[in-house]
């Protein structure tokens, strides 16, 4: 049985007692965090200082907006948009 | 002798499994991020009420002006690929009257853009309808006030940048893993002859690389006018962001037969101060230098197109200090040097961008 542990965010300890588990996913939430966060400082940065976090519906109509004004690229506004719904 | 308890009679699976399960159970329960990522996924937008309130009062040439903006902006996805987006523009440019205690003055209304955008795939999408013409980035991207460093507005502005009314392509996507192509190409038919919706005949383009590395992008823009004297313009333009400053670099350039210019702005924060802190990562300082230079429009064309009448040249300096998202209150100084005359600009006010969702917030 392949066991999916699917968010273990946080300290090298966790991971390290993770590490032997078969399947552990948290890796990719941390990396879509962090990709997330820095495509957004790169992205959103380059025109207005780092607005707040609003509804994710609100959030998801605000990126598509900018993904037409700020012609930013499919993945940019995805990871974006998982960064800015946390 | 008899065991006192007995062994429990588990299934041998059973008791390798339990455990699993109930640790991811919990671990379902407690994780946050796993929730969100679906929630990232799973909304739908929603359609939402933005924009921009703004009340500047300032003094140009010794003459006291009040300027007050409302810039509402309207957005309605539909479906997976679809948005409807709508600026308007009304702007109530006050003075007083020798002589007279309160303000007064024209209420100007515009409609600033009224599209439809289909995000056809990752690489284009499509728009048709008004939108804001794509030359430079100061246009489409720094114009509204909570996002401009500087509330007055570049010298050049005004070239190449009446807006259109037709169909546009434009996308982003990556080249490699250290650049970005971005583009926008677009074809304005002539004007609605409707007051507050005119429109020139023209085609043009924008293109540009951003390096996310250096958070760097340049590109360049082009125009053909279709109309009158079918002149091309064309321009440049310039963002950097450095990593190792909280210092935002924009410059654009532009030549045309309207005439040609350039500015170049620079906004710091002082984030990084050792004093005040609170304040100062909060307050930002701006300077910006530009010139213009006249085309082959006489002084009254050019004036009626918002442009200087002569060859100008202008420095600004402001501060910014940001209250709370979305809230900041302005202050900057300007002189303009020309041959017509030259003069002191200061403007302060208050800026606010405000958001209402206009739908549930989450359909969960």
């Amino acid at each position: 049985m392949a066991l999916s542990l699917p968010v273990l965010a946080g300290s090298s300890n966790r991971k390290e007692v993770l590490a032997g588990l078969p399947v552990v996913h948290s890796t990719d939430v941390d990396t879509m965090r962090t990709q997330g966060e820095q495509r957004f400082r790169t992205n959103c940065g380059r025109c207005h200082a780092a607005p707040q976090k609003f509804p994710p519906r609100a959030m998801a109509t605000v990126l598509r907006h900018m993904r037409v004004r700020a012609t930013i690229t499919d993945q940019d506004m995805r990871l974006v948009l998982f960064y800015m719904t946390q | 002798m008899p065991c006192q308890y007995e062994k429990p009679r588990f299934p041998r699976r059973w008791r390798t499994l339990l455990p699993r399960l109930v640790g991811l159970l919990l671990l379902q329960f407690f994780s946050p991020a796993r929730g969100h990522t679906q929630t990232a996924a799973q909304e739908k937008p929603v359609p939402i009420l933005s924009g921009t309130v703004g009340v500047l009062p300032g003094i140009t040439a010794g003459q006291t002006l009040l300027d007050v903006q409302f810039n509402p902006v309207l957005l309605v996805p539909l479906g997976e690929r679809w948005l409807l987006e709508s600026r308007g523009e009304f702007e109530g440019e006050f003075q007083r009257a020798p002589g007279a205690r309160s303000f007064g003055g024209p209420v100007n209304k515009h409609l600033d853009y009224l599209q439809a955008d289909y995000i056809a795939n990752p690489y284009l999408t499509v728009t048709a309808g008004r939108f804001l013409t794509p030359f430079g980035i100061f246009n489409e991207r720094l114009y509204p006030m909570w996002i401009r460093a500087l509330q007055p507005d570049p010298l050049i502005l005004r070239i190449a940048t009446a807006t259109s009314d037709g169909a546009m392509l434009r996308g982003g996507f990556p080249v490699s893993v250290r650049a970005t192509f971005n583009y926008a190409a677009y074809v304005s038919v002539p004007s609605v002859g409707l007051e507050g919706v005119e429109s020139e005949r023209h085609v043009g383009g924008r293109a540009g690389f951003f390096f996310p590395g250096p958070r760097l992008e340049v590109g360049g823009s082009w125009q053909k006018a279709l109309q009158d004297t079918r002149k091309n313009s064309v321009g440049l333009h310039v963002a950097w962001q450095p990593r190792e400053v909280p210092l935002s670099l924009h410059s654009e350039f532009v030549r045309s037969d309207q005439g040609s210019g350039y500015w170049i702005e620079g906004a710091y924060r002082l984030s990084q101060a050792r004093f005040w802190e609170k304040a100062m990562r909060r307050t930002e300082v701006v300077a910006r230098g530009q010139q213009y230079f006249g085309g082959n429009l006489g002084a009254d064309a050019a004036q009626s197109l918002g442009l200087p009448g002569v060859n100008t040249r202008e420095a600004d300096f402001g501060m910014n200090y940001f209250l709370k998202d979305g809230l900041k209150s302005v202050v900057s100084y300007g002189r303009q040097f020309s041959s017509a005359g030259n003069f002191n600009q200061w403007t302060f006010g208050i800026a606010y961008r405000f958001l209402i969702p206009l739908g549930r917030e989450s359909h969960q």
